[in-house]
């Protein structure tokens, strides 16, 4: 035990000096010795579908430079949205000599069998994003409860008192009836509205969205904006789930002429961000995809060099400290399907008008379009 | 239609006929879509009574029709493709397609390739000039294939439901594109895309006008060819109704004002001095989408019953073997059918981008299925040759007034999706019942 760890600290001291090149942190004396296990590492990474642009824009430049800067290589396929076709580039890739294995599954479950395909050749694998229902695997994602909680957190800091409005995603999402908000809950809402200190306009469940889809959630939220007019009651802030919610509220918000309360979303979508810095939206809350690449890239190196994956930790310096402590380490995740997995969690980033600047240094949007329409006078700072 | 016909207002001098049956045969009025109306009023005034009286106000009607207008919009093309025994289910992927390209004209080409300057006033124009061409040139591809080449319409409609989707994608790589030219957004309604209070009026009176000459012109006609005259009371009575009506719906949208804010707003900007006592209290009147369906409406309903056009749709719907042997060119008039839904596609996008102000990947999705209950709703027969456009406005009417009222009361989307679902089978089965038994 106490040797694999050591292993996977050197390890890690060489990610940092090679990925970062600062380097001063850590004077471990093997650490060139084990640095042969980089160079030797091949990682395979299957996308269930490169279509969507995140992945090709943050997540694998990220990823591969991650590995490529250890002296790794780096080798990729993509499903296309065929669970079929997965399993087929799981065996592709195993035999292409991927000594480690990222997998964005299509499906946690109907990816099972190239998962224990790996484990047979005894192939470390890395559950990138989405869950992958085996304990065997480590989970690297973002943190989704936290999601919701940053995005109460900060309206509730903006507005501690006065008529919340609910907009959730689709009732079928898991994410939108009870990830999201427990962690509105977790953030104080539930204890508020208990106390009388919040009242919910549009019933203590809020206010479901067929599909996220946007033109519905605008349509929701012009009903629930008349009957508020209709009640001689105001709307002091809203707490919407995403951003394609978010996008339907403010468009809902600017027909009826109603001012723009402070609201939340997640995702970082472009569109959003504007409405940020225009002061239509309050709060963006946005997964870096930039650090979860690189988590999983060292991760994978290090699960390469043959690191007990319970004890593993990522280099200090590595990720951006707004979304990880200074050193990851491993964690308990107890998945909805009762499996404890080892697992890397990062924290979601809530941009403002105040931190919008993060957003343009992370490729998320470019600074001509954020800034898009926005009034020289109350520009945020990234503006200007 | 008993109930309809017992709620039948005034048969106050009543001469010979007794039944209030013969009374409603007299006035020649559409025993359908007065049924409808009905129902429309009953669901608003139980929504009304549930509310607690909040519910029918005028904003929240304005709301409401906004909200319909674009499904109402393309339910009057959806009846003739659905009249000439075929099916559109391609039209939420096609306001998908065309909403998407009004956002690209505004914030990408315009600017960047055609080099228009962001302050040149017609920009609207070019934009919806570009989307009303892409609509058509999209439909008379379908129509083609439909009508020339043969391919059923349901199959060649719902490939291109799938593939007119993903050219959405594809245009902007999935994300939203917001940030439209300030004239476009009027279209999509809001205090300021409304045609205020002395314009309402006006129109107002221009329709009262139209009502009556349309019945002096209609009965001078039948006169001329000795056609059998409704009696002078019915003429009356449908004048009298027909102009309080228009005169009614133009005092009440006159009652919805403009928000506090917006009107401070402006009259800050605008330096119309301080506010006077009360507020500004600026009526907003009807909201443009509500005159582009009613513009629309009218233009359909003249094509569909006056033009030869319309006429041969019916035709080729009651008996396309006849209608080919009686030398229509069938073809060529399916193919126009959905020329007209492309066009109708592309005003009914213009109305939900500029809602939206922008454009997002899944705008329009799922409009199929309401712009074809709302037609059916509205007694269009899928059996071909019958079809009503006002009915179908209607239905689009009865459709969104259950979503909204819901949506007010707070009945979450289950429950919407529930009601909507029952509510169009028990209308078309309603309609079926009615039919059969008066055949």
């Amino acid at each position: 035990m106490s040797i694999k760890r050591l292993t996977a600290f050197t390890l890690s001291a060489v990610f940092v000096a090679a990925a970062c090149s600062s380097g001063g942190s850590s004077s471990a004396p093997s650490a060139a010795a084990s640095s042969a296990s980089g160079a030797d590492c091949t990682v395979g990474m299957s996308w269930n579908n490169f279509q969507q642009p995140r992945w090709a824009a943050h997540d694998k430049p990220n990823m591969q430079k991650t590995v490529e800067d250890a002296g790794g290589t780096f080798i990729d396929a993509d499903a296309n949205l065929s669970n079929e076709q997965q399993l087929t580039d799981v065996d592709t890739l195993i035999s292409k000599g991927a000594d480690v294995l990222i997998l964005l599954a299509q499906d946690t479950q109907a990816i099972l069998p190239a998962v224990q395909k790996a484990k047979d050749a005894g192939i470390p694998v890395v559950a990138y994003d989405r869950l992958i229902e085996d304990s065997s695997v480590l989970y690297v994602s973002f943190d989704n409860v936290a999601v919701g909680r940053a995005e109460a957190e900060a309206i509730l800091a903006k507005v501690p008192t006065g008529n919340y409005v609910l907009i959730k995603g689709d009732p079928g999402d898991p994410n939108a009836s009870t990830f999201l908000p427990k962690g509105w809950d977790d953030a104080g809402l539930a204890a508020k509205v208990a106390s009388g200190d919040i009242v919910l306009l549009n019933g203590p469940d809020g206010t479901f969205t067929d599909a996220w889809a946007t033109e519905k959630a605008q349509s929701n939220m012009e009903a629930i904006i008349d009957k508020a007019v209709a009640d001689g009651t105001t709307i002091d802030a809203i707490l919407a789930e995403n951003d394609s919610t978010a996008l339907g509220v403010v468009g809902a918000l600017t027909a009826k002429s109603y001012g723009y309360p402070p609201l939340s979303g997640q995702d970082g979508d472009p569109a959003n961000l504007t409405n940020v810095a225009q002061g239509k939206q309050y709060v963006d809350v946005w997964k870096n995809a930039n650090e979860l690449g690189k988590a999983a890239g060292a991760a994978a190196l290090a699960l390469c060099g043959g690191a007990d994956m319970a004890s593993l930790a990522l280099p200090a310096g590595l990720i951006d400290a707004a979304v990880a402590p200074d050193v990851l380490t491993v964690t308990d995740f107890v998945t909805p399907g009762n499996n404890t997995m080892n697992s890397f969690i990062l924290k979601p980033t809530p941009l403002t008008a105040e931190n919008l600047q993060l957003a343009v240094d992370g490729n998320q949007i470019s600074k001509e379009d954020l800034c898009k329409g926005v009034d020289p006078a109350s520009a945020p700072a990234a503006c200007q | 239609m008993t109930n309809v016909a017992d709620a039948a207002p005034g048969q106050a001098g009543a001469p010979k006929r007794t039944s209030v049956r013969g009374l409603l045969a007299a006035t020649e009025i559409d025993l359908r879509l007065f049924g409808m109306l009905v129902a429309l009023g009953a669901i608003l005034l139980t929504f009304n009574i549930l509310s607690g009286g909040k519910f029918f106000q005028p904003t929240n009607m304005i709301t409401l029709a906004v909200q319909a207008s674009g499904i109402a919009i393309i339910s009057t093309g959806m009846v003739l493709v659905i009249v000439s025994r075929n099916i559109d289910l391609s039209v939420g992927s096609l306001v998908g397609v065309i909403a998407m390209t009004y956002a690209l004209v505004m914030t990408d080409w315009m600017p960047n390739v055609l080099g228009i300057a962001p302050d040149f006033p017609f920009r609207w124009v070019i934009a919806l000039g570009f989307g009303v061409l892409l609509g058509a040139m999209i439909g008379a591809l379908q129509g083609f294939i439909i009508a020339y080449v043969g391919v059923p319409s349901f199959i060649v409609t719902l490939g291109g439901l799938l593939s007119i989707r993903g050219v959405v994608w594809y245009q902007s790589n999935g994300a939203a594109v917001v940030g439209l030219d300030p004239n476009f957004q009027l279209i999509g309604g809001g205090a300021q895309g409304s045609l205020g209070g002395t314009i309402t009026w006006l129109l107002a009176l221009v329709g009262c006008v139209a009502i009556i000459w349309l019945i002096i012109n209609g009965r001078r006609q039948r006169r001329r060819f000795d056609f059998p005259v409704r009696p002078m009371w019915a003429e009356v009575l449908i004048g009298g109704v027909g102009c309080l009506a228009v005169l009614g719906v133009a005092a009440f949208a006159n009652a919805a004002l403009w928000p506090e804010g917006l009107a401070n707003r402006i009259a800050f900007e605008q330096g119309w001095g301080p506010t006077p006592e009360g507020g500004w209290n600026i009526p907003t009147g009807i909201p443009l989408p509500i005159v582009l369906l009613l513009g629309v409406t009218l233009v359909m309903t003249w094509m569909a019953t006056r033009r030869r056009f319309g006429r041969y749709v019916f035709a080729y719907g009651g008996n396309p073997d006849a209608a080919e042997l009686a030398g229509i060119n069938t073809r060529w008039t399916i193919l126009k059918t959905y020329v007209v839904m492309g066009i109708l596609c592309a005003l009914a996008a213009a109305i939900a981008a500029a809602r939206l102000n922008g454009a997002t990947l899944d705008i329009g999705v799922s409009y199929e299925l309401y712009v074809i209950a709302a037609a059916v709703v509205g007694g269009t027969s899928f059996a071909g040759g019958i079809g009503s456009i006002p009915g179908a406005v209607l239905g689009a009417f009865v459709m969104q007034s259950l979503a909204y009222g819901l949506s007010f009361m707070g009945v979450n989307s289950p429950g919407q999706n529930v009601v909507a679902g029952i509510v169009l089978i028990v209308a078309v089965g309603f309609d079926t019942f009615n039919r059969r038994r008066g055949s």
